[in-house]
């Protein structure tokens, strides 16, 4: 991996060796699991918390790694990801009805990520889960002592995890610093180690602000930045993007934000129309972020990981390179579209269930129904209520299914005006057997 | 009473009621009578009878039966390993039911799987050949990798006669008492390109509207278009990206559209006669380009809004490009 790749995630351990601190909780954790090779254990489920930046993320990779376990993970704070969740754990479940217990754990990471409201039926999921799970599941929470996670708590086994101490936050940013090649006074790695307040990877990103590209690395160095140079919040990192002079500047600020790189392309991809105003230097930043996001394809297909440091250069200096005007302030925007699918989140279940129907009924995919089907039933369902109410009855819809096709409350009533009346003439006909035809 | 739609109500039950392909249903009786199928892969383009073979096939051999010796997958929805190891192995392995010695399993829009997917199967095909024939139906045979296209009997269907369609159509509308004119047969054609299933719906959605003419076929195909595609082509073309951008995530998020389905109307619309884009052709095969472009990168990204919004910033500068040319030009 080359030097651009934020430090926390080239040095992030990869075996159980390199992990430091939190002995007695990696244990248990051990412990539990190996005794799922004994049959279901008592607990179906650890919760592991502790403040960010301890590994607990981390520690879960590692030990399944270790332990030959594949992991199923699901990112529960990712709005993006929530829908997958009862599809995705499915599966696994399935599987290992299928081919015995042995070889998975689902992994819940940030689960007090999940909002109360937007994600109640997620929380209430993953009880359901562990209540019926045959393989390990491992959640990850920051603080689990919200009352909304009393039952989650009760299924499982709570174990916490610690900050680090100093010293053991000191011994590893010591390793950075010598595979990067730097000669660091340890008076300084000291200052960043209390600094960080156990929080080792807050502390790495803080190390990398400092020293990266650095031959020495000086108490006086560390002194200067004071607690400042502590993550930044979003708002202020899109600011050092969107006005860095150098391709370098806009590099660093990866290692100084608070929120992680994927939802960070989010936020750039919403404010770049507000930032760039010259079509030039939209289109040349979208290109730029375009190309990052086909390497993240190829990351995610091939795990290809060594292919990230150039995802990242193109989503930071690329489009921080496509500024051609001086900078100008803006107020940046949420990423809007995050908001638009949890509002739209039980419209596109209803889809969801609409396209299952018809692709059973005329045996086409549910993409083809989604994109073909339901217009034709909407141009039909518009013009002609009586076969639109033929082909709902068919197709088993109920009003919310016609309201979400024909989007129109007056062609909805219409419709089930017409499934009514083919509801009597139905009973009238099973009244009198014999058409009148016949007498 | 209820109704399916027509182009299922229509659907050939039999190998003996297909009209066309002759020589694929010449081969697949000889299957039938002699109870025995290798492994099949078909080919051709969409609504030309795969499909209905596939399933008119597994009737002639099962009978009554057949539900209980049929999978039917859509590879288009189910396309990773997972659903090839777990449904489709747990499938072939079980024995049959009945007087035929095998189950089939239909992989519909088998070219969509994934090639880890396909790679699996290829085992499966061989492991399970005493319990399972598979019958893999595809767009795009090249996709499909190369041990599994040697492992099966290969059917082209070719694309659909003109004559063929018509006398479908007409079939439908006389036994559905719809009026159809020559003129909207030709619309339909025009429309459905040989595509069987697009045309008979086609058909369906103008004989909602009354009378089938060359009208009502555009029209209904009209209405039938998210009106979203070409307002936002429309919108990034004057300049305004963030409303363009809008329009781009209602289709995505609202009509629960792919990011493939609206890059393919976005270049449908762009050549289209009856298009409410003015661009001038030179510009419309640099637009096109760039779909293609766009499109490559959807299918080698991850994000397909974003792959898309870059689409659309370049067209706001395509449209910059061309307000300055018309202005020079003044």
């Amino acid at each position: 991996m080359s030097v651009n790749v934020p430090w926390a995630e080239k040095y992030r351990p990869r075996r159980l060796v390199e992990i430091v601190g939190n002995k007695k909780a990696i244990s248990t954790l051990m412990t539990w699991l190996k005794s799922w090779e004994k049959g279901i254990p008592n607990k179906r489920a650890v919760l592991l918390y502790g403040p960010p930046g301890v590994g607990k993320t981390t520690l879960v990779h590692v030990i399944a790694n270790e332990l030959g376990y594949e992991l199923i993970e699901l990112n529960a704070s990712d709005i993006r990801r929530a829908e997958e969740l009862e599809r995705v754990i499915a599966r696994a479940l399935n599987t290992s009805s299928l081919f015995g217990t042995k070889g998975r754990i689902i992994f819940f990471d940030e689960i007090d990520g999940m909002s109360g409201t937007e994600d109640q039926g997620g929380l209430a999921k993953i009880v359901d889960i562990i209540e019926r799970t045959r393989i390990p599941v491992i959640m990850a929470a920051n603080d689990p002592w919200d009352p909304k996670f009393r039952t989650l708590r009760n299924l499982s086994l709570v174990i916490r995890l610690n900050r680090l101490r100093v010293h053991e936050v000191m011994r590893i940013l010591g390793r950075i610093c010598m595979s990067e090649g730097i000669k660091a006074d340890p008076a300084a790695l000291k200052a960043i180690a209390t600094m960080a307040e156990g929080d080792l990877r807050s502390a790495i990103n803080d190390l990398q602000a400092v020293a990266q590209g650095r031959k020495f690395l000086t108490l006086e160095d560390v002194q200067g930045l004071g607690r400042r140079i502590r993550e930044y919040d979003v708002f202020t990192v899109l600011k050092m993007l969107f006005s860095a002079r150098t391709a370098e500047e806009a590099k660093a600020v990866l290692s100084r934000s608070a929120i992680d790189y994927d939802m960070l392309i989010q936020w750039i991809h919403e404010n770049l129309p507000y930032q760039y105003k010259d079509p030039e230097e939209l289109w040349k930043a979208y290109d730029a972020l375009s190309r990052a996001d086909v390497y993240f394809g190829r990351i995610r297909r091939t795990q290809n990981w060594s292919l990230l440091s150039y995802a990242l250069d193109l989503a930071t200096a690329g489009v921080a390179m496509a500024r051609k005007h001086p900078y100008h302030f803006v107020k940046y925007q949420f990423p809007k579209r995050l908001l638009m699918l949890s509002r739209a989140k039980s419209a596109r279940q209803l889809r969801e269930a609409i396209c299952k129907r018809i692709a059973r009924q005329i045996h086409v995919s549910k993409r083809y129904a989604n994109a073909e089907i339901i217009p034709l039933l909407k141009v039909i369902f518009e013009a002609n209520p009586m076969m639109g109410a033929k082909i709902a009855k068919a197709l088993d819809l109920n009003k919310d299914m016609i309201d979400l096709i024909t989007g129109d409350e007056r062609c909805t009533k219409a419709i089930l005006k017409n499934m009514r009346q083919i509801e009597e003439e139905k009973e009238e006909g099973e009244r009198k057997p014999f058409s009148p035809l016949f007498t | 009473m209820s109704e399916i739609l027509w182009a299922e109500k229509y659907r050939p039950r039999t190998l003996d009621e297909m009209v066309n392909q002759e020589d694929v249903v010449r081969r697949l009786k000889e299957f039938v009578r002699e109870r025995n199928v290798p492994h099949l892969l078909f080919a051709g383009p969409p609504g030309t009878g795969k499909t209905t073979a596939a399933l008119a096939l597994a009737h002639e051999l099962y009978g009554e039966e057949w539900r209980n010796n049929v999978l039917e997958l859509n590879a288009s929805d189910e396309r990773g390993i997972q659903t090839i190891r777990e449904r489709v192995k747990e499938y072939a392995r079980t024995v049959a039911l009945g007087r035929v010695p095998f189950k089939m399993i239909i992989l519909d829009e088998a070219d969509n799987m994934t090639s880890d997917a396909q790679q699996a199967l290829r085992r499966i095909m061989e492991l399970y050949t005493a319990t399972a024939r598979f019958c893999l139906i595809a767009n795009y045979p090249s996709k499909i990798i190369e041990p599994i296209q040697s492992r099966c009997a290969f059917f082209r269907f070719r694309p659909l006669s003109k004559e063929d369609l018509f006398s479908r159509l007409k079939y439908i509308a006389e036994r559905e008492g719809v009026e159809l004119t020559e003129e909207g047969l030709d619309a339909i054609w025009e429309v459905s390109a040989g595509d069987m299933r697009r045309a008979i719906n086609t058909l369906q959605a103008a004989a909602a509207l009354g009378k089938v003419t060359a009208e009502s076929v555009y029209k209904a195909v009209g209405m039938a278009k998210p009106k979203e595609v070409s307002e936002m082509i429309n919108l990034a073309l004057k300049g305004d990206f963030v409303n363009a951008r809008e329009k781009l995530r209602e289709l995505m998020i609202n009509y629960g559209l792919s990011g493939t389905d609206i890059i393919r109307q976005v270049h449908r619309e762009i050549f289209s006669a009856r298009s409410s884009i003015k661009l001038p052709d030179d510009v419309r095969v640099e637009v096109a380009d760039l779909v293609g472009e766009i499109d490559y990168r959807m299918v080698e990204g991850s994000d397909d809004e974003i792959q898309l919004s870059a689409f659309l910033a370049k067209l706001v500068l395509i449209g910059k490009r061309l307000r300055e040319s018309t202005r020079s030009a003044i």
